[in-house]
């Protein structure tokens, strides 16, 4: 189990030696003022026991790393959507002078662990008043267990494109509709040939037509290496709202979250999400043949920013099934 | 005919408390549904000196778990095999007022090479006889339901753990008595309810704790079972005993089958709890359609009145904002549902619908857009429960109603002779019963809402294992 901590307040995150656990204390002395450039609140969350199914405790820290004293402390913890918690919210009583840190339990329902990647994100909001000013201070914690894709094709889970002589196991967009092999290439786009989107090195899915050649999302987790300044999709949108989220995981346990979109492959505007359009094909192959002739069916490029100084280890890609993906790279 | 005792007045029709309280509910039925104090009220009765409760009590182990049955009629002489088909069960004693059918029983066990099982019967107290018996550790009872409050009290009083089919008692001071009765006595009693024990019923409660449906907002479940030619048999129902139910009382009888899975499926009495409950009911026309059509008019169904509404519907609110709807119609022509249908905020599962060999349907996001349905057999695959898996092929060979019955006779048995925590404790068996006389108050109260009684007495928010439990084996037999 690979774990990934991020801790975050609401100014940044400052990470100081440990405080023992002081228990509430009553006396008040005189405090230093707010502007101090003091560390900020820090929020952690205990590893979670993902041997379920099973009702897991869970400690939350709260170090008061402000000048002042941290009153009307309320720790929320949540896990992933639909895991029930006890309780939601907690409030811890007493005051906390700077440096010392507070506690919370929760409980949490853990469901039997799934075959294959998952990834389960905790999130910890720690309320107050006093302490660093700020009045609120978040964390979160990621634990993973299995293995990423190895690759994207090894998560293809779509048949996109089909030959014109038999389009039937096309399904881009649900309703039995993919593009036509015979206009892509036309178009620039043969499998496993080089396509280059906003200065990244992509290449077109090197399968045969009419088998599953790219991924619609589902939050996927896909082995990817290297370092750079973004990470290029390649891919268009089916129905609408082609939007989500990826997430790119780092060697050294962080993350970086990018929101991105495709338009829709035939009528959205070329620029839509901001998207930029790549390669446009006539007209598109239905389950009865090739038709809609005159239409065009696009594909696009678009990018999330990357910590260049670091490097990638997987990319979780959007849970939505309209945004769809031939492929992915680094780009400088 | 045998004894059936009177039935309490607060499940007649047309006693003064509906006929005044239509009254006063006209008007008042827009009460905010979630606030259980708008509700005509549920008072939880004090705790008695040194009574405990009985969540997270461990069952003591038992090298052999031997069973008493009461009742044989359709469904006790089906579970008295069941019982002797588990590993390390026996059964011991077998009763019915009906002697002949206690000793059918016992012919038919000895014939399957079991031993053979001591007989009761003769009379409407030979049960309290075979009570007194130092080798039964569990009381089985499939008896007419206006029989299993007093013989689940008195089996629990002998110091039995305690099965009883649906319902366990049909009023509120009954369910609280048992309640407070196995606190007591420190001694298990559970309905036998089947159906938390099906296939799709606990794919589902698997997924819905996965969160594929994400936060669950609302489920819907009931008993939809078109009963009326067995009804009206002389010979399937003893005595007619549950036509006669129909003539007497609106409750929402046996909803149960539905609203258990959906009240595990929310973790009711786990971290939430049913709160308010509102019921609305159809106009009584189905069994008096089918006699009409189908009945002798010499029959002596001929001389009742049918109170009991077509489709009995409760719609129940949740302390953590959720809605149940549970349904019960059994006097209606259509085929056979449970309904089984939870939904959140990223998806819904339904069951008796769609083509799939599950029966089952589903459409989860992200998995699945486009607004069509998807069928729900690779998620029964991912997510079938672990009794399932191991104990699939002997459910089919042994148990009724799919196989279900055998898993939860099989699971029960393996907890008390492991020592483990019932999946469904007597708090579970109290709260999916408690709809019974709680759609009775609230139909007589013209559907104006009725808080539901915290069984637990505040013990609901406690996040706890139930029915999504840790695989576990059954003890090897000497």
């Amino acid at each position: 189990m690979r774990t990934v901590r991020k801790f975050r307040s609401i100014a940044a995150a400052a990470v100081a030696a440990l405080a023992v656990i002081v228990s509430a204390s009553a006396a008040t002395a005189a405090e230093p003022p707010l502007d101090s450039p003091a560390a900020r609140t820090e929020v952690a969350i205990s590893s979670v026991d993902l041997d379920g199914p099973a009702i897991s405790t869970v400690k939350v820290t709260v170090k008061n790393a402000g000048p002042q004293r941290m009153r009307s402390l309320k720790v929320s913890f949540a896990g992933p959507v639909g895991w029930a918690v006890q309780p939601a919210v907690t409030s811890v009583p007493g005051t906390f002078g700077a440096g010392a840190t507070a506690a919370a339990e929760f409980r949490i329902q853990v469901p039997e662990k799934r075959d294959g990647f998952t990834l389960r994100t905790f999130t910890a909001t720690a309320a107050y008043t006093g302490g660093d000013g700020a009045g609120t201070a978040t964390a979160t914690r990621t634990q993973t267990a299995g293995d990423p894709f190895p690759d994207l094709a090894a998560a293809y889970n779509n048949v996109g494109i089909t030959d014109e002589g038999d389009t039937e196991p096309g399904d881009y967009d649900g309703e039995g509709n993919s593009f036509s092999a015979q206009k892509l290439a036309a178009a620039g786009l043969e499998p496993g040939g080089r396509v280059e989107a906003l200065g990244a090195e992509l290449t077109w899915p090197d399968v045969a037509a009419g088998t599953k050649d790219n991924v619609s999302g589902a939050g996927q987790a896909i082995t990817l290496s290297g370092k750079g300044g973004k990470l290029v999709l390649l891919g268009s949108g089916v129905t609408s709202g082609a939007t989500g989220t990826a997430t790119v995981y780092y060697t050294d346990g962080t993350s970086t979250r990018g929101s991105f979109g495709f338009p829709n492959w035939s009528f959205d505007p070329a620029d839509a999400h901001g998207a930029t359009l790549v390669a446009s094909t006539d007209g598109r192959n239905r389950q009865s043949g090739y038709g809609n002739q005159g239409i065009a069916y696009r594909v696009f490029a678009h990018s999330v920013p990357l910590d260049a100084t670091k490097q990638v280890e997987f990319v979780v890609l959007p849970s939505n099934r309209n945004v769809h993906v031939f492929d992915m790279a680094i780009a400088p | 005919m045998p004894e059936i005792p009177a039935v309490s007045r607060r499940l007649l029709l047309g006693g003064a408390l509906a006929t005044g309280a239509v009254a006063v509910g006209a008007g008042t039925a827009r009460a905010h549904p979630a606030d259980p104090g708008a509700a005509l009220p549920a008072p939880t009765p004090r705790r008695g000196n040194g009574q405990k409760s009985m969540i997270g009590v461990p069952y003591e182990a038992h090298e052999t778990v031997r069973v008493g049955v009461i009742g044989i009629g359709n469904r006790g002489s089906g579970m008295g095999e069941g019982w002797s088909a588990v590993p390390g069960c026996r059964v011991t004693a077998v009763c019915d007022i009906r002697e002949n059918r206690a000793k059918a029983l016992a012919d038919r066990l000895v014939a399957l090479g079991k031993p053979r099982p001591a007989e009761y019967g003769g009379s409407a107290d030979a049960y309290a006889k075979m009570l007194r018996r130092d080798d039964i550790d569990l009381v089985y009872i499939a008896t007419p339901w206006e029989f299993h409050y007093q013989q689940g009290k008195d089996a629990l009083l002998a110091g039995k753990h305690v099965v009883v089919e649906l319902p366990v008692a049909t009023e509120l001071d009954e369910l609280w008595d048992l309640v407070d009765t196995s606190e007591r006595t420190r001694r298990h009693l559970m309905l036998a309810e089947n159906c938390s024990y099906g296939r799709n019923e606990l794919a589902m409660l698997k997924m819905a704790h996965e969160g594929l449906f994400g936060d669950v907002t609302n489920g819907h479940g009931g008993y939809l079972h078109d009963l009326r030619e067995l009804l009206f048999s002389d010979t399937y129902y003893t005595d007619s005993w549950r036509r006669l139910w129909h003539t007497r009382s609106t409750a929402s009888f046996y909803a149960m089958h539905g609203l258990a899975p959906i009240a595990a499926a929310m973790d009711i009495n786990r971290g939430d709890r049913m709160t308010v409950l509102r019921a609305t009911a159809t106009e009584p026309k189905g069994l008096a359609d089918y006699r009409e059509r189908f009945i002798d008019r010499s029959h002596p169904s001929w001389k009742e009145t049918y109170v009991n509404g077509d489709l009995v519907t409760c719609l129940i609110d949740t302390a953590r904002g959720r809605v149940i709807r549970a349904e019960h119609d059994v006097s209606s022509p259509r085929p056979y549902s449970r309904i089984n249908s939870l939904a959140g905020s990223r998806g819904i599962f339904e069951d008796y619908a769609g083509t799939s060999s599950t029966g089952g349907r589903v459409y989860v996001e992200p998995d699945h857009s486009g607004h069509s349905w998807r069928d729900f057999d690779s998620y029964r695959k991912e997510f079938d429960h672990w009794l399932w898996k191991k104990i699939g092929d002997d459910a089919a060979n042994n148990g009724g109603h799919g196989g279900m019955d055998y898993v939860l006779q099989w699971r029960i048995v393996q907890s008390m002779r492991a020592g483990l925590v019932p999946d469904i404790d007597v708090y579970d068996s109290a709260s999916w019963c408690a709809p019974v006389p709680l759609s009775v108050k609230s139909l007589a109260a013209g559907g104006r809402p009725v808080a539901v009684p915290d069984f637990t007495r505040g013990s609901w928010v406690n996040l706890r294992m139930g029915l999504d439990s840790r695989e576990s084996s059954m003890p090897p037999v000497a």
